[in-house]
């Protein structure tokens, strides 16, 4: 257990990226960072399915993609700053995201924010 | 000799670059964030700069987590800004300061703060968000860069501890660079903020205004903190402040305020601050401390 992160497990929808994580999810990992080069976007909007298999995905990977369920892929290990770069290609964008992870609607959330404007 | 004539803290939400390439700068939920840098800016074309060094993040852009470096300083006179999903934005390329990099680097290894070193890679918004808001980029930079990354993705990331004497190490660094140039030392990211998970949205301005106090007063006692306590007071990704930690410590000793600006819109405590050390006369009465609540 590294001590510096001790606690963090007791903040509920929270979860640490470390090394273990990391490991784990690499290859989704990998194919979310992918989408920074404008050859693998053009590849994945072709043929979605053909990509995430050549990316070596599992099942699961693949379905929590093809539903967009932006919270179950945080859960299932990516790291959010991959993540956000997927979100481009799927046409979403951060604040969209935070909405769906914290279970809101847009127009909720955004109801919450001091300045709704700012974006 | 090099001198450090300051420190800017600020923050680099991707939103801030998107925002300026719309041509938000007026829009009235955006005039205060841009407001808040001018003064900054104004500062800096007054005292001309050779080189900003920023400690800065990259967000598996330029480095994916099969081989991600804890620290990690950039060698070149020229960096692209990176594309992060959404295609290449309208800024020239940032120049480096290929010396002064090299320097820094042979400085902090042989002070046995064995950091990775990188060459060709492109910089992402940890420090292309906030640079244009400092400084102007048309035709080209005003001056040069030297971007020093820091791991604050994947734990274990580097202690605030750590941070504060790598910036230590830099100082050391830079001040026994032998051409005398003007230096800025920049620390990014936060305040407090989270962006993944059921907690995303936090936001904890109490502790953001500590953490300003703290950071002037007595950074010694952010340096004690942990990741889990950052977690805690300021949301997940406000862990990245300990990069401010490292701007702190290149500043040594006591610092004077010469501007803040806190706006907290949606989800991050966008926010940037002026100092300069007390060692060195006041280069201006520090009079712009504001708040924009």
């Amino acid at each position: 257990m590294n001590p510096q992160i001790a606690g963090v497990e007791d903040l509920v929808g929270t979860y640490v990226f470390d090394l273990r994580t990391s490991h784990r999810a690499l290859k989704l990992n990998r194919f979310l960072w992918s989408m920074i080069q404008a050859t693998s976007r053009e590849g994945f909007v072709a043929d979605e399915d053909a990509f995430m298999t050549a990316a070596g995905l599992s099942e699961a990977e693949k379905t929590l993609l093809r539903a967009r369920d932006w919270l179950g892929l945080i859960q299932h290990g990516a790291s959010f700053f991959v993540l956000e770069k997927f979100a481009r290609v799927a046409k979403k964008t951060n604040l969209e995201i935070y909405a769906i992870m914290r279970g809101e609607t847009f127009d909720e959330f955004m109801a919450t924010r001091r300045v709704p404007e700012c974006r | 000799m090099a001198r450090i004539i300051g420190g800017i803290g600020t923050s680099h939400v991707p939103t801030i670059g998107v925002a300026y390439d719309k041509g938000k700068q007026s829009d009235p939920a955006w005039a205060p964030l841009f407001d808040g840098y001018k003064p900054v800016a104004a500062w800096l074309a007054k005292q001309k700069p050779d080189v900003l060094v920023f400690f800065y993040n990259d967000h598996a852009t330029s480095f994916f987590f099969d081989l991600y470096p804890t620290f990690a300083l950039g060698i070149g006179e020229r960096f692209e800004v990176a594309d992060e999903g959404a295609g290449k934005r309208p800024l020239p390329p940032l120049k480096g300061h290929l010396e002064l990099g090299i320097h820094i680097a042979e400085s902090l290894v042989n002070d046995e703060f064995d950091i990775a070193t990188f060459q060709d890679k492109a910089i992402d918004h940890g420090c292309a968000a906030p640079l244009p808001l400092l400084w102007p980029h048309e035709p080209d930079w005003p001056g040069a860069i030297v971007p020093l990354a820091i791991n604050v993705l994947q734990y274990p990331l580097p202690t605030a501890a750590r941070c504060y004497k790598l910036g230590q190490a830099v100082r050391r660094a830079v001040l026994s660079y032998p051409e005398d140039l003007k230096v800025v030392i920049v620390g990014t990211g936060g305040l407090s903020h989270q962006i993944h998970g059921e907690r995303a949205g936090f936001n904890n301005e109490e502790w953001d205004r500590e953490f300003l106090d703290l950071f002037v007063r007595d950074p010694a006692r952010l340096a004690r903190l942990t990741h889990a306590d950052y977690v805690r007071l300021g949301g997940a990704e406000s862990v990245e402040q300990i990069m401010w930690l490292a701007m702190r410590g290149a500043l040594e000793g006591p610092i004077r305020t010469l501007h803040q600006t806190y706006y907290l819109a949606t989800t991050t405590a966008m926010t940037v601050a002026l100092y300069e050390p007390e060692s060195i006369p006041a280069s201006q009465p520090a009079a712009s401390v504001e708040a924009v609540l």
